[in-house]
């Protein structure tokens, strides 16, 4: 791409030589690590890093980074006749002997089609000879690799750490001693974690893979500077992987157990280092409920005295309302909060499971009473069991926290920002069965909610397209059909699905019509007897204790947090829960 | 007060202003330069740079004054230990008070990849360009402040700071009038000046004239 970059706008993207960035002049094999989203977005994943370092700290192996290039740039590539190269060592993407993508959610699917097609590669497994590399996928998106199995070799279900690396290293033996690319996919279904599609018979069952001592599990201490501005720039520490909440629509908080803690000395000591390799003028602490960390304190001991001699924010994302204590508040020099209730009323919170009490709420005075201006509240909209009086409870908190606001501080007008997405049915959590609320009912939920905010001085309101939140569920619960879809709708223009003013609704469903397929019948209500496209994913936890948790939720009846006792989900077969009880 | 001489080669020539100064903060941390910081809610660190460099334009005489304790031995040493090889450091210098490079620069000289006698200056050059989705034609007048060769090559001296002239807007120009193939990446600037009593002074010889200490070449 060297010699369009004069033409190309924001070129930076597109250079490499970042500083961490690794060059291998003549390694063993080269992996690819595709992003399908832009240089911004892909650089502040944390998995991206995780899995670039730990390939290249094998001294025989080489791993390279490509990411989705913007339009201007992808008809630079295509008018110069082109294809679409890695940063490092600009080598074209078909030379790699292994291909990673980085699939982080729905919205993403038609970027790999975009990368492929500017790589010059067939979208379909089926159509790539020995001549092409080994196509392989993972991050969250695999817990139902269904609607893009077909673009792939193999999907690495669960965590990449050390699956990555043995499937390099399977393809480096393969062609070291003549393995057919058959012979190479057989022997690295027999991985934990690795799905062939290919190799395995349909409902043969694929173990998550889960790296079981996250204590010294690899990580990037010195990771990649981003060349131009990334989303977040800054120093990101690991606390935890999986989550004790149980909260019923979260994908994360089941897909990543079994809960695993890093000592918050090992988290300090990797803050530092970071910071001394990078030059991060932040500190950013990455886990699904960071304030439920067992190691909080220690850990914001180990670092305040660093973080003060080398100017170095610290900044705590995610507290969930429960833990939130105005002393940690205090430690980051933040001028806005940010909670995520989920749900208006506390029948609602129950229902989800979402164990935030309207006392806790009122916790927020706390935050108040230390400084702190501005609120920024997360809820979702078309929740199982959800009436307007939800919604309307929404509002009730808003007006809450102006009355506390004017308590603690004597003064009119915190500011209060709500943010409301759709509610979306995920495989593998206790509402993978559940209907989506229908598209005019997204609409007149949203304009419900608006007209009540704005009686309250001081909100301001956003929320999530409608029509890409559909989408979003149509894909998240796919099957091998959609794989059809996701190429129609390519073919169409679809792309950057997620950003919002490129994202045409139009081009899906017209895909979605000339492949004869109703997008209703994925996001509607599922019977909990039918097979399920995903079923064949073993991430742990039983499909029984789904279907409890889903009764319970009906019921109305919470279920405690892991940390106060084990809930026998069954995720702790795979690994031992590290939490202090 | 420590200024320093960097370089802008490679890829580094493609990074934009605004992220270059956020570079810098990196920089000056992972190269554990102590700085003064400003104070304020968001203190920054206290560093002083020369007119930017367009996007594309390589560069081998940039300049930033550092507000830093340290020798410009030890600045030059931690900071080449910071940078990729593309953005290394050849001299440092240093001075009591800040230079101020950003509000006294004013001129710039850039060696462009046509040949010295390409074009006929006396002509006037004509800029044609697009300046927040509206086009600009306009004359570069006397803002080409010389003209000149460097092996073989043009070297033109260009106005820079409060009256300025973009040397890929001037590269652009002269690539129409020639009808030539050549990139705005060939483009290099090789030194930067102050206005003094005596004319036009490098930088170098401008701080030398204020008793600036110097290391490097």
């Amino acid at each position: 791409m060297l010699p369009l970059l004069s033409r190309a706008e924001k070129p930076s993207r597109y250079t490499g030589g970042e500083w961490n960035a690794v060059v291998k002049e003549h390694p063993r094999a080269r992996f690819c690590l595709c992003f399908p989203d832009l240089y911004e977005i892909g650089m502040s994943n944390l998995g991206m890093q995780i899995l670039y370092s730990e390939i290249n700290s094998h001294e025989d192996l080489a791993c390279e980074r490509c990411y989705a290039p913007a339009e201007d740039m992808a008809a630079l590539l295509r008018e110069a006749a082109l294809p679409l190269t890695s940063l490092e060592s600009a080598i074209p993407l078909k030379d790699f002997d292994v291909l990673g993508f980085s699939v982080q959610f729905e919205l993403l699917y038609t970027g790999i089609l975009y990368m492929l097609d500017l790589a010059g590669i067939p979208f379909r497994a089926a159509d790539r000879g020995e001549e092409w590399p080994i196509l392989l996928a993972g991050g969250p998106c695999a817990v139902n690799p269904e609607p893009y199995a077909d673009f792939f070799d193999c999907v690495v279900i669960g965590e990449g750490e050390g699956v990555d690396v043995a499937v390099l290293e399977l393809a480096a033996e393969g062609r070291e001693k003549g393995w057919s690319k058959r012979e190479i996919l057989a022997r690295a279904s027999r991985l934990t974690g690795v799905y062939v599609p290919s190799v395995h018979k349909e409902g043969e069952k694929v173990v998550k893979a889960v790296f079981r001592d996250f204590e010294h599990a690899p990580y990037p201490v010195r990771p990649v500077v981003a060349n131009t501005e990334a989303v977040h720039d800054r120093a990101v520490i690991e606390l935890y992987r999986g989550c004790a909440s149980g909260c019923r629509f979260c994908q994360a908080g089941y897909y990543y157990r079994p809960i695993r803690e890093r000592s918050p000395e090992k988290c300090a000591e990797q803050a530092k280092e970071i910071v001394r390799n990078t030059g991060h003028g932040e500190i950013a602490m990455c886990s699904l409920s960071t304030g439920d960390y067992t190691g909080l304190h220690a850990l914001m001991d180990g670092l305040r005295g660093f973080v003060h001699e080398n100017k170095v924010n610290l900044s705590l994302p995610s507290l969930r309302l429960s833990s939130f204590s105005g002393d940690i508040a205090q430690e980051s020099r933040r001028s806005s909060l940010t909670f995520a209730p989920e749900a208006g009323t506390q029948r609602l919170r129950n229902v989800i499971n979402k164990n935030v009490t309207d006392e806790e709420i009122d916790n927020i005075a706390r935050a108040f009473e230390v400084g702190y201006d501005s609120v920024k509240l997360y809820f979702m909209l078309g929740l199982p069991t959800e009436t307007d009086e939800d919604i309307a409870g929404i509002a009730a908190i808003c007006a809450r926290l102006r009355e506390l606001y004017y308590k603690t501080r004597g003064k009119r007008g915190p500011n209060i920002s709500v943010s409301c997405a759709v509610f979306i049915p995920k495989p593998c959590t206790p509402f993978q069965w559940e209907a989506q609320i229908s598209f005019s009912e997204m609409l007149r939920k949203q304009n419900y909610l608006r007209g009540l905010l704005r009686r309250i001085k001081g909100v301001t309101f956003s929320w999530h397209g409608a029509e890409s939140s559909v989408l979003e569920a149509a894909l998240a619960r796919g099957d091998r059909r959609l794989s059809y879809v996701i190429e129609r709708a390519y073919a169409l223009g679809a792309k950057f699905d997620s950003w919002s003013e490129k994202f045409d609704w139009e081009a899906w469903q017209r895909a979605f019509a000339d492949e004869g397929i109703d997008m209703e019948e994925y996001t509607g209500e599922w019977d909990t007897a039918a097979e399920l496209p995903w079923d064949f994913i073993d991430t742990g936890v039983t499909k029984r204790y789904l279907l409890a948790q889903r009764k319970l939720a009906y019921e109305g009846v919470t279920t405690r947090s892991c940390r106060e006792g084990c809930n026998g989900c069954g995720a702790n077969k795979l690994g031992r829960c590290t939490i202090e009880w | 007060m420590v200024i320093l001489r960097y370089s802008r080669l490679g890829t580094r020539r493609f990074v934009s202003h605004i992220d270059v100064l956020r570079d810098f903060a990196r920089i000056v941390r992972r190269a554990d330069i102590p700085v003064a910081y400003s104070g304020g809610f968001n203190p920054h660190a206290l560093l002083f740079f020369a007119p930017p460099t367009p996007v594309g334009i390589g560069s081998v005489a940039e300049y930033v004054a550092i507000d830093t304790p340290l020798s410009p031995e030890e600045v030059m040493a931690a900071f080449n230990s910071a940078v990729t090889e593309e953005m290394r450091a050849t001299e440092a210098f240093s001075t009591a008070r800040n230079p101020n490079l950003a509000g006294r620069i004013c001129a710039a000289e850039y060696v462009f990849p046509f040949a010295a006698d390409a074009y006929d200056f006396s002509r006037g050059l004509t800029l044609d360009y697009m300046k927040k989705g509206e086009r600009v034609t306009e004359s570069a007048g006397d803002r080409i402040l010389s003209v000149g060769e460097r092996e073989g090559r043009l070297l033109l001296t260009l106005a820079c700071g409060n009256v300025t002239l973009r040397a890929d807007r001037v590269f652009d120009a002269l690539k129409r009038e020639l009808v030539a193939a050549a990139d705005v990446s060939d483009v290099m600037k090789t030194e930067q000046f102050i206005r003094a009593d005596v004319g036009l002074l490098a930088v170098k010889a401008a701080l030398a004239a204020e008793n600036a200490a110097q290391v490097g070449k």
